[in-house]
């Protein structure tokens, strides 16, 4: 319980929290006092000066953005003292002083701060008459971000993001006086994964998106409130469109989830939905790949798969509702329980988080005194959870990092090297840890992995264990557990049922109950064997299994929904084996990708940004997706085709509207509690010898979803690299900047190398799918795996001279 | 001529050379220090606050006071600073000070670091002051040596380092939140107050930032005791002030005097009179931060309330004296082009009321000002003063406003002239050229 | 590119930041280091600072620009600074400044031709009972007139002894000025 205030501001008596501001204390009053400075995000900075107000006893005007409220005090807004009133005319008149009167061309033109305020009480007549500040304009900060320097009213709001957020202090306000401007150092870039926040925050059209200048006015776009399908951080975006084109991507304000914040990806990614490469409608081999009706593409399947034993492999950017039919669809019609999502995590740790884990949110770990990260980039890979593990951070948390890379959270954490593979035994052997987690009240602490996390086991690497490991060391520290996925829906695949092993609402499906529950809604579910308890010998199933059953001709018949296994499955020679041996592929995709050359049909989905529906984020909370626009050409909601399909099976699925699916799945959806033990974790044992490579996607690569997002890429977009240890580099005679020779079990590639200390010894990196390298043709079914590396010659081959040598 | 007790330039000579550690042990120097080491810290506390010292900087807040605001249990290191960035137009005897008697002030700065229990001290020395900060170092150095510094100093078991920062260029950095934030590493910005610096100062610990004068005269009241202190000066302002006279008099000069000394005896008997017995027009108290007064203050006398009572602040004390042959639009405009140069740029009214401001002044001086530029010189001023982050802006208002009220005429006869009238050939007005 | 900052200067660099409870505070003092190197501080300067500081080279140049002592650009070998502010104006300050930019020549508000000198402008350089006050590499001349300063410029350019300032030594050049700045050289000075 915190102490209140009570004070009156404008004659009306308001009660809040000790230490608020005047000017939140007036926004609950509802009035609004003027403001460019002030952010509720952001530090007090007093800088605008716009807010000024009256307060009775004091001499001067008081900046209502930096007084905090004191009991009894009174406040007299522009509302009701003609001070106040007049003191905001004129710093509004020296705040015009030099700003450009290029409203007309002013991407801010219509929803701007500085024009609605000067529109609304400014002073009209300018009694300026000599010559304005100008400057070049404008100057590129990146190949996303531009910035008009004259229009700047120097705000800071741009440059205390930069300090206080992000932490990434690329642009800062350089000189001093009139001359004091936004600026970056030359000759280098503001290339911040959050950079678009400062565009956002900007109160004037000084920063500007690349992507969005002169493209529309804010009475030519239709928008919708909706949720980004980048990552699992569950932000919640407007998606502006113009004339049935997505334009522009603006984070929205939630206070507990994103806050104000969105990444650049979600920001500036927003054109795979109106790529050229768009699937439009099915296309069916039999017709040579032309566009055929979904009832013939159905009719196909339905007599082909007859009776076939058909796999089911699904990606990480379906909506629930999609996910939930699938799962339906797969158990009910196609009777089979190999369907497998894209978590690498064992299954017990899969149905708990599907239970609702120990329902950690945002919130906790905003509070939360210790919060440790285990395996996981939280900057690349939930750029959103990672932003708020720096604020509890700047709040006095305190952070570590167990990662064989030294994440974009070294200023605020304690980072913890390790080898890949050796997380779990770095985590468990480290007294920080240990003592901090000791030192915190039960139940307060956050431990966090991601869900790559390998465990060295019996001197290999396994590809399943090191997350239950993690939530086995968390429990028994009284810390609270959380699995944060990479996938904006990963969470909500494994909840509505979207694996082997585990029904909707986390039901094990070796749980007799559970099944029952879902048999009472669905039919009969599937239960292939004879004994159904683990770990007695149920065998489950994974993507693996299913693609190497696939490749052997164990199944006849693959459904790849959403994902293509080719460039997301960490075992390319795999993957492809399977598709070119598997009977009968279908593909159901919003793309025409390579997966064509393998299909047999392809179905088209609509896009996210065309769906209706819901997604989970990593906290396991709903979050709402609506479509900005109706689906392109013939495509469809994924759950529409696989209630379609099943039809036209001569079964049905039970919903023919989305209201009536989310009605069945609401009933299955209650969080069950038991039936995944943490278990006891064989120990996990530290590799020790050889070098280990492993991988994962970084936020700007060539995912799906970044198609077509050019300036992002050349923004933030690295070529593939090798980055190892100045140690190893050593030991291999490579140096930085030269290129490299990386062999695997698998294969190899030659990349320029990158030796820097914030790798640890004996790990390799190389990112999942940047320009140059597909990380999984390296890559044997885990994430990690052993690697020998060389310097490589120059990549052009020496003219004949060396010929005869050879 | 009147003789005025000489308290913090005693031991200055001429021609001047930097009293040496001998020099300044041999004439009583360190004796405070000694006698304060023997008190308790709160009872060092107590002297300052009983002999009524008010820093010396401009704002002459109570010393004792400001010392005593440091609270001692918070488990974080207490800082001293030593403001030695002295910048205030006009004022130069925070540096004739040191670059006299350096041990003094460090005497004054190991006193005030023993009172509110702080063992490294800070000296923001101004960056343009090589020399005097060079006198500086050397006696710092001697300080070691001679066992005033360092570990254990002077036979007690407290600790005391002193460290030399270099400022490079910057008005602001007097302002003391400012001054943290530079020395700390960052652009000299003011910072929002609360926290004050006695709370969060330096690297977020309790801190007391002290004028070079006002610890200069640290040592002579611990010594002498609070009483003797307070039978100098008058009863609000007590002491002795060091008033520098420049500009248009005959012997421009930093002179020690009583607080409550007139303008009188200032400019005519210790500065010699206007120069070349041209007839008094205009003078700052306080440096040009401080509104301008006329030959009809000369009699004011020269302490906190006086000045106050005046209608401008006693500010440094500096005195910069006008002629009757000196144009108020010219020095005004001077004054603000310091103030748009110095401005640090962190807020809207400073940045650009000063900068519009100091346009306005440029036409009416150079031949285009218009009727309606006066009140619309007086209206901004007015727009600025108080509205600001901090007191720079009022420190820019100072001059504009006050000329205003009393040389209004004189602006009015650039208009009407269409130059300055001071000038030999006022340059007439080409519009359009 | 070769480094702005020898081995030597890196030693020399540590032990400023030894100065402080926090290296960040070292920012100025390495400032004045590297401008002793270069004569002015340039963009490698900037981003050598910033490494050593473990900071970014904008918030680096953030504060560099602040400073008005801090040379962002090309800079003559002696920095001439002329009082202006109005107690040296008002003793003719503002003719003196237009008399040094006749003794320097021309381009001397930049750098003049044979990089010797740069001429600035100053705001009050707080010795206001000296007026007009000069500056050549911060050290001052008291009461300056314009024969001093078309002296000192002479001399200077020949190569020869130049008048002393008024107390201290005069530094060679700006960049041994910037040296004493960064708090380097033991200052002797008589007593």
């Amino acid at each position: 319980m915190s102490e209140t205030v009570t004070l009156t501001i404008d004659g009306k008596e308001v009660t809040v929290p000790k230490g608020t501001l005047v000017i939140r204390a007036a926004e609950q009053l509802g009035v609004e006092i003027p403001r460019f400075c002030d952010h509720p995000l952001l530090d007090p900075a007093g800088a605008c000066r716009q807010c000024l107000v009256e307060v009775e006893g004091q001499h001067k005007m008081l900046t209502s953005c930096t007084a905090t409220v004191t009991d009894g005090m009174v406040v007299k807004t522009q509302n009701t003292s003609e001070e106040a009133r007049s003191s905001q005319v004129a710093n509004l008149e020296f705040l015009l002083l030099n700003h450009p009167l290029d409203c007309p061309v002013c991407d801010r033109g219509g929803e701007c701060p500085l024009q609605d305020q000067a529109l609304e009480f400014g002073p009209g007549r300018s009694r300026f008459i000599e010559a304005k500040r100008t400057y070049p304009k404008p100057i590129s900060l990146s190949p996303l971000v531009a910035l008009d320097r004259e229009r700047c009213v120097l705000c800071a709001r741009c440059t205390r993001f930069c300090d206080e957020i992000s932490g990434d202090r690329q642009i800062e306000l350089f000189d001093r006086g009139a001359e004091q401007q936004v600026a970056i150092a030359q000759g280098e870039e503001f290339d911040s994964p959050f950079s678009g926040n400062t565009i956002q925050i900007c109160p004037v059209g000084a920063l500007t998106a690349t992507t969005y200048r002169f493209a529309a006015r804010p009475f030519d776009i239709k928008h919708v409130d909706t949720t980004c399908a980048h990552c699992a951080s569950g932000c919640s975006i407007r998606v502006d469109a113009r004339r049935n084109k997505i334009v522009r991507v603006l984070a929205r304000d939630d206070d507990e989830v994103n806050e104000a914040w969105i990444c650049d990806k979600g920001r500036f990614a927003f054109r795979s939905p109106d790529a050229e490469n768009r699937l439009t409608t099915p296309l069916l081999r039999g017709k040579g790949m032309e566009p055929v009706s979904f009832g013939e593409a159905f009719e196909w399947i339905a007599r082909e798969l007859e009776g076939k034993k058909v796999g089911f492999l699904t990606g990480g950017r379906l909506r629930n509702e999609d996910y939930y039919a699938l799962s339906k669809l797969a158990r009910t019609v196609f009777k089979t329980n190999d369907l497998e999502g894209s978590v690498p995590v064992d299954p017990w740790t899969q149905g708990w988080a599907a239970a609702g884990g120990d329902g950690v949110t945002y919130e906790d770990v905003d509070s939360a005194p210790v919060i440790v990260v285990v395996g996981l980039d939280t900057e690349q890979e939930s750029p959103i959870l990672h932003l708020r593990i720096r604020k509890a951070a700047s709040r006095g948390a305190k952070v570590f990092v167990v990662h064989p890379r030294r994440t974009r959270l070294w200023d605020v954490a304690e980072h913890v090297g390790c080898r890949p593979g050796g997380e779990v035994s770095a985590l468990t052997g480290h007294a920080g840890v240990e003592r901090s987690l000791t030192e915190t009240a039960s139940g307060r602490a956050v431990v966090l992995a991601g869900t790559q996390l390998p465990v060295t086991l019996g001197g290999s690497v396994a590809v399943w264990a090191g997350a239950a490991h993690v939530r086995k060391f968390a429990g028994d520290h009284a810390a609270r557990f959380a699995l944060a996925p990479r996938r904006a829906n990963d969470m909500g695949a494994i909840r509505a049922g979207v694996s082997s092993s585990i029904l909707p609402g986390g039901r094990p499906i070796w749980d007799a109950d559970g099944r029952a529950e879902v048999e009472a809604a669905w039919g009969a579910v599937p239960v292939e064997k004879e004994d159904t308890a683990p770990p007695g010998g149920f065998r489950f199933t994974s993507a693996a299994r299913i693609l190497a059953r696939a490749a052997d001709r164990d199944i006849d018949a693959l459904y790849l929904v959403g994902v293509d296994v080719l460039r997301d499955f960490p075992n390319a020679a795999l993957a492809a084996k399977a598709l070119e041996n598997v009977r009968y592929l279908i593909v159901q995709d919003t793309h025409r990708t390579e997966l064509e050359l393998y299909a047999d049909v392809m179905l088209p989905a609509a896009a996210h940004a065309e769906v209706d529906g819901h997604i989970t984020d990593w906290e396991g909370r709903d979050r709402r997706v609506r479509p900005i626009r109706g689906p392109i050409g013939s495509s469809r909601p994924d759950w529409e085709i696989f209630a379609g399909l099943a039809e036209t099976m001569g079964a049905t699925l039970g919903f023919a509207t989305l209201d009536e699916l989310r009605g069945e799945m609401a009933g299955l959806m209650s969080p069950r509690k038991e039936g995944f033990p943490p278990g006891e974790p064989r120990g996990p044992e530290t590799p020790s010898h050889g070098l280990t490579l492993f991988t994962y996607p970084l936020l700007v690569d060539e995912g799906r979803l970044s198609e077509g997002a050019d300036e992002l890429k050349e923004a933030q977009e690295q070529p593939a690299f090798v980055e190892l240890h100045p140690d190893d580099a050593t030991e291999a005679g490579v140096e930085d900047g030269a290129m490299a020779r990386i062999r695997t079990e698998a294969g190899e590639a030659t990349l320029p190398a990158r030796v820097t200390d914030g790798i640890a010894k004996g790990a390799v990196f190389v990112p999942f799918n940047n320009p140059g390298l597909q990380a999984n043709t390296l890559l044997s079914g885990s994430f990690t795996t052993p690697v020998e590396i060389e310097a490589a010659e120059p990549a052009a081959p020496a003219p004949s001279a060396e010929e005869g040598e050879a | 001529m009147t003789d005025f007790p000489r308290i913090i330039t005693a031991r200055w000579t001429e021609p001047y050379l930097p009293v040496s550690l001998e020099r300044y042990l041999e004439t009583g120097g360190y004796a405070g220090l000694l006698k304060a080491l023997a008190m308790q810290p709160g009872e060092v506390i107590e002297t300052v606050k009983e002999s009524g010292l008010r820093g010396r900087g401009g704002a002459g807040f109570p010393t004792g006071t400001k010392w005593s605001f440091v609270p001692q249990d918070t488990g974080k290191p207490t800082y001293v600073v030593v403001n030695f960035d002295e910048s205030e137009p006009g004022t130069s005897n925070n540096r004739e000070l040191v670059e006299h008697d350096p041990h003094q002030l460090i005497e004054g700065a190991a006193i005030a670091a023993y009172a509110v229990g702080c063992h490294t001290v800070f000296i923001y020395c101004r960056g343009e002051f090589l020399y005097p900060g060079a006198v500086l170092t050397r006696a710092l150095r001697e300080a070691y040596e001679g066992g005033f510094l360092g570990s254990r100093i002077a036979g007690s078991d407290y600790d005391l380092d002193m460290v030399m920062h270099r400022g490079a260029g910057a008005y602001i950095c007097g302002e003391e939140t400012a001054q943290l934030e530079s020395l700390e590493g960052f652009r000299g910005q003011p910072r929002l107050r609360p926290p004050f610096p006695a709370i969060e100062g330096l690297y977020a610990s309790p801190t007391v930032i002290n004028n070079v004068e006002t610890l200069s005269n640290v040592p002579h009241i611990i010594e002498r005791g609070s009483k003797w202190f307070t039978s100098i000066g008058t009863e609000k302002s007590p002491g002795t002030k060091m008033f520098t006279v420049s500009g248009k008099v005959q012997r421009p000069g930093n002179f020690e005097a009583p607080m409550g000394t007139t303008a009188r005896v200032l400019i005519e008997e210790l500065a010699g009179g206007v120069l070349g017995g041209k007839a008094l027009k205009a003078w700052t108290p306080g440096g040009s931060s401080t509104p301008l007064l006329t030959d009809a203050h000369i009699d004011l006398p020269m302490d906190f309330e006086d000045v106050m009572d005046a209608g401008s602040l006693l500010g440094t004390a500096a005195l910069m004296i006008m002629d009757e042959s000196d144009c108020v639009v010219d020095a005004t405009l001077r004054m603000s082009r310091f103030y748009a140069h110095e401005s640090c740029g962190k807020c809207t009214t400073c940045r650009e009321g000063s900068w519009w401001i100091t346009r306005i002044l440029e036409r009416i001086e150079g031949g285009f000002g218009r009727d309606e530029d006066l009140d619309l010189l007086d209206n901004v001023a007015g727009n600025q003063l108080f509205k600001g982050f901090c007191a720079l802006v009022d420190g820019a208002v100072s001059p504009v406003a006050s000329s205003l009220q009393y040389f209004r005429d004189e602006y009015a006869e650039h208009v009407r002239l269409g130059g300055c009238p001071f000038r030999p050939a006022p340059v007439p007005a080409e519009v359009g050229a | 590119m070769a480094p702005v900052l020898t081995p030597d200067l890196r030693e020399e660099a540590e032990r400023i930041k030894a100065r402080y409870p926090r290296e960040r505070s070292a920012i100025m003092p390495l400032l004045y280091l590297v401008q002793s190197v270069e004569g002015h501080i340039s963009r490698e300067g900037l981003r050598e600072v910033a490494e050593l500081l473990g900071i970014t080279t904008a918030e680096t140049e953030a504060v560099a620009t602040f400073y008005t002592m801090f040379r962002k650009g090309p800079t003559g070998k002696h920095l001439i600074s002329v009082c202006t502010n109005l107690s040296c104006k008002l003793r003719g300050g503002g003719e003196l400044y237009e008399d040094a930019k006749q003794a320097l020549g021309p381009g001397c508000e930049g750098v003049t031709e044979d990089g010797m000198f740069t001429l600035h402008e100053e705001e009050c350089l707080g010795a206001c009972e000296t007026a007009p006050v000069v500056q050549v590499n911060f050290a001052n001349y008291d009461n300056a007139t314009p024969e001093l300063v078309a002296e000192i410029a002479a001399k200077l350019r020949a190569g020869e002894q130049s008048p002393s300032p008024s107390r201290g030594e005069l530094p060679a050049d700006l960049r041994a000025a910037s040296r004493l700045l960064a708090g380097l050289e033991p200052e002797e000075v008589a007593t």
